[in-house]
């Protein structure tokens, strides 16, 4: 690649090119070890067959449409729990940025600290994991997956938000707390405006995934078609999941298509 | 004047009304909305106002504190190996197929506009489309328990993720160069080895070293599915109802994911 005109070069350091390549090398080794453990130790390639039978099995997956009008009401579910999933984290994640932006904390020693934190454990936290939570506090159904995509995506609108804040003119706010306003109206009069349209815009964004994280609640029983999904898995109705994939895969498409368009006029 | 004066009132005092009017039939649809969700998700009502004391009894009496003693287990602690291994395996074949593809995904250099271009952002728009442990489980079913499923997932997902990011920065790149070279009669090949893969390198290398964050976050989970890695014994200890195990498999899970966030952090500042 470009290294061929590199090495040409009397003006780089060849002690850097040797660190370059030894460096790539052992990456490489790396790689093709742990390729080794993972694809011919770690499978099993005599129950896996020849090449027939897995094209074979490859076919049971193909979409069978008729089955299609079934998986509709699951899909307007997973759409109601993104929706909903999306609406609850809006509300819940104003506080914690209002907790973990530098410039309007409360009490910088404590809030800013308990806010960074919240945000981080929500961010690194996959959704399965909190549906696992709630649904074995609250039993099946979809509102304890409507509270993990709550819990998910709380910290990336938080994070965002915080940063907005912190980013904003510092002009309004600080007229109106020489008018003496309490904090409150100061952060919804004198912040709100300023940050609304990149919180509109994370908004969208957060609903768009939502409705990819939400397709998946229902394997562990938190509603919508994951549920069907994980039902006709376990029957080998491989034609009916097929069904369901291209299902999802096409309304997920549309939703980022939809979120790129709006949030492309918004900014 | 005085009359221009009125009117101008009127018709301000007319459409503030107006405006009000479509704010409370906003509101109302809204609230008709909320219902028609409840009613359609089947929410049991009665057990939305009694949830948060058998939320706080269940974390504070069954998930805390962590079992962490059954992470040293060897198993789990092979399981979490093979998680880390997984995860560079799945990002490296994932970046090796998407770097040529998002070459073909930008507009601005692709070699063919009318075939590889459509089919190159094709296959990165589905393969962000479909949820990746879907797409494990119908990969165990095809090539059975075990991390080579895990790891093609996570293949699938980078194609999805990083694809998208190269191509984006592959097509914010500055055309001069790529002209310059067109001028001299280079071909397309040339083209992306001297003007194209120099001026994204930089971007490239972020973004390969960030999909790596992200495929380590995704691989934590994929053993739920049975594709590898400690999730199984996430799922494991779930469905025998032994949370504090569990809840030490969830605890590893989130330090993972930090520690790989910070060293990804790290690693790109140094680049920049």
């Amino acid at each position: 690649m470009t290294n061929a005109a590199i090495t040409g070069n009397p003006l780089r350091d060849p002690k850097k090119i040797a660190r370059k390549y030894i460096s790539i090398a052992i990456f490489a080794v790396i790689v093709l070890y742990i390729g080794k453990i993972i694809i011919l130790d770690g499978t099993d390639w005599e129950r896996l067959g020849s090449v027939e039978e897995v094209i074979k099995t490859v076919l049971f997956f193909v979409p069978d449409f008729a089955f299609f009008p079934e998986t509709v009401v699951p899909l307007l579910e997973t759409l109601l729990i993104a929706f909903w999933g999306t609406a609850l984290a809006v509300i819940l994640c104003l506080p914690i940025a209002y907790m973990a932006a530098r410039n309007v904390t409360p009490f910088p020693w404590i809030t800013y600290p308990l806010g960074r934190c919240l945000i981080v454990l929500s961010r690194s936290t996959h959704e399965i994991i909190f549906a696992l939570i709630y649904i074995s506090a609250l039993g099946l159904g979809p509102l304890p997956g409507i509270l993990a995509l709550a819990s998910r995506s709380l910290g990336f609108m938080a994070k965002t938000t915080s940063e907005a804040i912190e980013n904003a003119s510092p002009g309004p706010i600080e007229a109106m707390e020489a008018l003496g306003a309490n904090r409150f109206l100061v952060f919804f009069y004198g912040v709100m405006p300023q940050i609304f349209p990149i919180f509109v815009g994370n908004v969208i964004f957060q609903l768009d995934i939502n409705i990819r994280r939400a397709s998946i609640l229902g394997l562990v029983g938190g509603g919508g078609i994951g549920l069907m999904f994980a039902q006709v898995m376990q029957n080998l109705q491989y034609d009916r999941a097929g069904t369901i994939v291209v299902g999802i895969t096409s309304m997920v498409i549309i939703g980022e298509f939809i979120s790129n368009r709006i949030r492309a006029r918004l900014v | 004047m005085a009359a221009i004066t009125q009117q101008v009132y009127v018709d301000y005092r007319e459409a503030e009304r107006r405006a009000s009017l479509i704010k409370f039939v906003a509101a109302l649809l809204f609230i008709a909305f909320f219902f028609w969700s409840i009613d359609v998700l089947n929410i049991p009502i009665e057990r939305v106002f009694s949830m948060f004391g058998r939320l706080g009894h269940m974390i504070t009496e069954r998930l805390l504190p962590p079992d962490m003693a059954f992470v040293g287990e060897t198993r789990v602690m092979d399981s979490i190996i093979e998680t880390i291994q997984m995860s560079i395996l799945g990002a490296t074949i994932g970046t090796l197929i998407t770097m040529p593809l998002a070459w073909l995904a930008a507009w601005n250099v692709t070699p063919s506009r009318r075939f590889l271009y459509p089919m190159a952002r094709a296959i990165i728009v589905v393969t962000r489309g479909m949820p990746t442990l879907m797409w494990a489980m119908v990969l165990v079913a095809i090539f059975g328990f075990g991390p080579f499923a895990g790891m093609l997932a996570l293949v699938k997902e980078t194609i999805g993720f990083a694809g998208k990011l190269m191509a984006e920065s592959v097509e914010a790149i500055d055309m001069k160069r790529v002209e310059a070279l067109r001028a001299t009669g280079a071909n397309e090949f040339d083209v992306l080895f001297f003007a194209v893969i120099p001026q994204v390198w930089a971007n490239w290398v972020g973004i390969i070293i960030y999909n790596w964050d992200a495929q380590l976050r995704n691989s934590t989970i994929l053993g739920f599915v049975g594709a590898g890695g400690m999730g199984l014994y996430l799922r494991e200890q779930i469905s025998i109802l032994e949370y504090h195990t569990a809840m030490a498999i969830i605890v590893v899970i989130i330090g993972l994911v930090v520690i790989s966030e910070t060293v990804s952090h790290h690693l790109r500042r140094r680049l920049y």
